[in-house]
Order: structure tokens, then C-alpha cells, then sequence
């Protein structure tokens, strides 16, 4: 059967439909990857529409608004908050023919990298339940490992769609900033998030992106995209620089056997399937966790300034005045990473310490940005780690969040400079997914698509136990 | 971060912070403080700041639209009288 014939088919057959519900609610109880799953729940305003990717059900993340879901960003604050509107992405789906079926469990705002930190639900990884899917695109990924939807959309602030692809064994895209319109995606970020895509297949992502990138009235960040010129015709092979991975970046950067041992098997397979290899240095990986915090938790501060429980969320009903009303409202709402984040953005933004800090972080992000320019100046691609280890278990007390923020050390830098990145499955160690990524200069996703691709020929993303084709197991 | 400090950021914020948050979030942001203090590794002079990556100014014509979504918007409202939405007395 061709790819993505049996999806297609599923909302034009009522016992497919029934079947493939039943079946993804029963695996969904062992895994809670949808914080709402209610397949038909947009038909009734948004019919099925002709279009290539007809009928097609996919997952969105709960901080991509899609009306009449609920948008709860996994916070307490939003918990009844029903979405008056639809985000960009998705409305670009929806006419392309595919359906939005439900609302994956996230990290709340997209803050954590195992979503545990939900207020609603602990999402558990499809390889193993006892371990968590990543994060903050836990849900997302989880439900696509499982087979529950071909793809689902997520979003990427500091790695939140290529780690959890990469702990649950699927394929994590983030594109070029400014390509997808964020319109609809629940700022934390802004200058940093982009939306992405996860799926089983290289080809999903790449029938996925064209539909929905490009300019967006509703979104000035937004660019027209014009995909960038191969640097050299096409049939010769493509330079991968894999970067040197020493010291630098500190005892969290340093790899877990398991991931070691993919890395490794990754080299080992790349010069057969056409790539030339060589080493590149990256001098500022070291500072990029400190600088990515800095500007991520500042631009927290003043995004998150607008949950104040006054038009919408949960209000602190007792209060007397506005301003107590405001108060408790968020101290009761956010949770607790929230809280320091928000903390922890305010206090780098007060007078006084912006140039310390907030100055200083920008000025290491444009000297990250030169050091990317030096590099892809010689090489197509960059090879590195997404994460330095597999899916940890659910309450290890070792990957306490300190030690998760210092393990963005590879994925923050596509942020950081705005670069495409996608994560692939390269094996399975120790029973669970061991993933890499690819990290393309700006518009250049095609390479990257075509090196995933490349890559899935060799080694195609694993089945994980609970995935099935037929919908039946 | 010395407590004053932190009460005053939390207030910025617009955080209630009680005294057991307090203590949890002195030593979770004087952690990441402490981290943030690795910058200071690396000479930045004479780079310029990057505030934001696109840096192509747009502008599209300033026209109304419709938003359609009203009902469902005024429908989040936490208190409502009507079509207003209802706070504590401001005075």
C-alpha cells in the first residue's frame, strides 16, 4: 500500500474510522499522548476539503490553537480555555484536506524537555512506559511513535520537536526561522520557536512543509520562502560536518553509552550511503545553554505577562482588587518552572543587569551565527547529537531540570541562529531509540529531507511495540 | 540572589512568592545565575546584538477584518455581566 493510502481513506470510511478510533483510544489509555482526542470534532465547520493530503488525520501540539479545542498550553491557568481561532498551520492543513483529531500533552508552555511537567497528564514513551516521550513535543511525538497519526505538529524553542522525536524513534523537523507563521502558536519565545513537525516517515515531512510554510499577513516574522541554491550540482555527495565533540559544552554535553554508540554507528554508515565526512569545531558551543537561557526566559517574562486571569483562565476568585486579582491568578495557575523562568527572565531584564546579561547573550548569539556562516561556507550539513542520552525514566531524580537545560546544549543552537534542524532514528540501544540530527543553513530543508531521506533507506525508523499498521493489534 | 532581591523581581512579575517558594526559587535562580556567569568567558566587544533574525522591515495595508470569533472570546471570560467582563472594584 502506498504511503499515507490508509490514512487517506479514513474519513471516507465509517468502519475504518471507527476501527482506527477505537484502537488509538485503547493505546492512547497506556500512553497519554492526547490531552483531547476527538477526531470529528472540526468536520461540523471545517468539512473534509479535495487537496493532496485529503483526510489525513494529525496531532497538534496543546500550544497551536485549532477551534473548538481547547488551547491549554498544559497549564492550570488555561485549563477551560477554548480556542476562538485556528492557527496558520493548521488552517493550512485543514485545506489541504487533512484533520486535526486532537490536542497532544505538553511540557507547560513548552517549558521541559519530558513532558512531566503538564498539569494534566504524564505522556509515557511508546519504547518503554516507565520512561518519559522528551519534551516539550512529548504528546506530539509520542502519539506519532505509537502509530496513532502519521504526523503531528509541535514546536521547537530550544529542541522541543527533534529530542522527543529522537527519544521516541521518529523523525523531528524544525525549519528555517521565519518560514512557518507562528500565528496561532502560544508565544514563549518568540525571536527562538518556530512550529515543526514529527512523523514515521521522511516522506510525511516532506509532502507536510510546503503546505505550511511561507508568508503570513498575521505574523511579520513570517518570510516568503525561497529554498537556497545547492552549493554545487546535484549527484555529487554531500559534505556532512560532524562536529567535534570534545570537552566543550561541559559534563551534561558529554555522551551516554547509548547515544555514544549510535553516534558511532552513525559515522560508521554515512560515507556508504554518499556522504563525505569531515570534522568542524563550533567554539561557541560552550556559552550557547547560558546565552539560549538568557534570552528564552527574558522573552518568557514579557510573553507570559498576558496570563493574568482577567479576559480568560482561571481566575483567584477571592481577590479584592485588580491587582491581587493578577497576582494569585498566576501564582495559582503557572506552575513551578513557569514561575522561575518568568522569575529568571524578569530579573535578567531589570535596569541594571540587561548588560550583564541579556546584552551580552545577544552578542554571543551573533558571534554562534558567525561561527555557523564560517562552517557552511565549507560544508552542506552539520551532523550532531540531539540529546546526551535516550528517554530517561519518569522521575529520575538525576535529570532534574537544571541538569535537562544544560542537556540543550545541541539542540538550542538551530535556535539560537534560526537554522533548519531535523532528528533521525540512527538505532536502537539498550532497547530504546537512539537519534541524531541534521542541522542545513537557512532554506536549505531539501538537504535535509534529502539526507533523513538518505539515511531511512539504511536504517528506517524502528516499529515501536505499540505501533500497528492495521490498526487491530 | 538575596531575598530582597528576589521579592522585588517576584513583584515585577506579578508573583506571589510565599516563604517556602521563596526558599526553592533563591536556590533555583542563584543556580542558573551562577551558570549565567560563564558568559563572561567569551569576548563579545564590538559585536553587534541579535534581536531578532529577520531583519527584512514589512509592511502590509492597515485594513479591518473581521475577527468572527467574539461570542467564543467573551465566552472565556472568567466573570461576565453581559457582554462585560467583570473585576474587583479598582477603587
Amino acid at each position: 500500500m502506498k504511503n499515507g493510502d490508509r490514512w487517506a481513506a479514513l474519513f471516507s470510511r465509517t468502519e475504518d474510522l471507527d476501527r482506527w478510533e477505537a484502537w488509538a483510544r485503547r493505546v492512547d489509555d497506556k500512553i497519554h499522548s492526547f490531552l483531547e482526542l476527538e477526531p470529528t470534532r472540526t468536520l461540523e465547520e471545517q468539512p473534509v476539503v479535495d487537496g493532496p493530503l485529503r483526510g489525513t488525520p494529525f496531532g497538534v501540539k496543546d500550544n497551536i490553537a485549532v477551534r473548538p479545542f481547547r488551547l491549554s498550553c498544559g497549564s492550570r491557568l488555561l485549563s477551560s480555555f477554548v480556542s476562538p481561532y485556528t492557527a496558520t498551520a493548521v488552517a493550512r492543513l485543514q485545506g489541504a484536506g487533512a484533520v486535526p483529531v486532537g490536542k497532544t500533552n505538553l511540557d507547560e508552555f513548552g517549558m521541559g524537555s519530558s513532558t512531566q511537567l503538564s498539569a494534566f497528564a504524564e505522556t509515557c514513551n511508546p519504547w518503554d512506559a516507565t520512561r518519559v516521550p522528551g519534551g516539550s513535543s512529548g504528546g506530539s511525538a509520542a502519539a506519532v511513535a505509537a502509530g496513532l497519526v502519521p504526523f503531528a505538529l509541535g514546536s521547537d524553542t530550544g529542541g522541543s520537536v527533534r529530542q522527543p522525536a529522537a527519544f521516541c524513534g521518529v523523525y523531528g523537523f524544525k525549519p528555517t526561522y521565519g518560514s512557518v507563521s507562528r500565528y496561532g502558536l502560544v508565544a514563549y519565545a518568540s525571536s527562538l520557536e518556530t512550529i515543526g513537525v514529527i512523523a514515521k516517515e521522511v516522506s510525511w515531512i516532506r509532502r507536510i512543509f510546503p503546505v505550511i510554510r511561507g508568508l503570513d499577513p498575521r505574523d511579520h516574522s513570517t518570510v516568503e520562502y525561497r529554498p537556497r541554491e545547492a552549493r554545487e550540482s546535484k549527484g555529487r555527495p554531500l559534505t556532512v560536518g560532524i562536529l567535534k565533540l570534545g570537552d566543550s559544552g561541559g559534563d551534561a554535553a558529554r555522551l551516554s553509552p547509548e547515544v555514544r554508540a549510535g553516534w558511532g554507528k552513525a559515522l560508521e554508515a554515512l560515507p556508504a550511503l554518499g556522504f563525505r565526512l569531515t570534522e568542524v569545531e563550533l567554539p561557541t558551543l560552550d556559552y550557547v545553554v547560558s546565552a539560549y537561557y538568557v534570552i528564552a526566559c527574558a522573552e518568557a517574562s514579557a510573553n507570559l505577562a498576558r496570563f493574568d486571569g482577567v479576559r480568560y483562565g482561571e481566575r483567584a476568585p477571592e481577590a479584592d482588587n485588580p491587582e491581587e486579582l493578577v497576582r494569585l491568578s498566576r501564582s495559582r495557575g503557572l506552575g513551578e518552572e513557569v514561575k522561575l523562568r518568568i522569575l529568571l527572565g524578569t530579573y535578567v531584564l531589570r535596569s541594571g543587569f540587561q548588560d550583564q546579561y541579556y546584552l551580552r547573550a545577544q552578542r554571543i548569539r551573533t558571534a554562534l551565527r558567525r561561527d555557523f556562516e564560517r562552517i557552511f561556507a565549507e560544508v552542506d550539513l552539520i551532523l550532531l547529537p540531539v540529546y546526551p542520552c535516550a528517554a530517561f525514566k519518569r522521575g529520575d531524580e538525576t535529570m532534574d531540570p537544571f541538569t535537562q537545560k544544560l542537556s540543550d546544549v545541541y539542540t538550542s543552537l538551530a535556535n539560537m541562529a534560526g537554522l533548519p534542524a531535523m532528528s533521525f532514528p540512527v538505532s536502537i540501544e539498550s532497547g530504546l531509540p537512539v537519534g541524531m540530527q541534521f542541522m542545513a543553513p537557512p532554506f536549505a530543508e531539501e538537504l535535509l529531507f534529502e539526507a533523513c531521506g538518505r539515511y531511512e533507506e539504511h536504517y528506517p525508523a524502528p516499529d515501536s511495540p505499540l505501533f500497528s499498521r492495521d490498526w487491530r493489534a | 540572589m538575596e531575598r530582597d532581591e528576589l521579592n522585588i523581581t517576584a513583584q515585577l512579575a506579578r508573583l506571589e512568592v510565599s516563604e517556602a517558594d521563596a526558599r526553592r526559587f533563591e536556590a533555583a535562580v542563584a543556580q542558573m545565575l551562577e551558570y549565567f556567569s560563564k558568559m563572561r568567558e567569551l569576548a563579545v566587544d564590538g559585536l553587534a546584538a541579535t534581536t531578532q533574525l529577520v531583519e527584512e522591515n514589512r509592511t502590509r495595508p492597515d485594513e479591518p477584518e473581521g475577527f468572527g470569533g467574539a461570542d467564543e472570546l467573551l465566552a472565556n471570560a472568567p466573570e461576565r455581566e453581559e457582554r462585560f467582563i467583570v473585576i474587583p472594584n479598582v477603587l
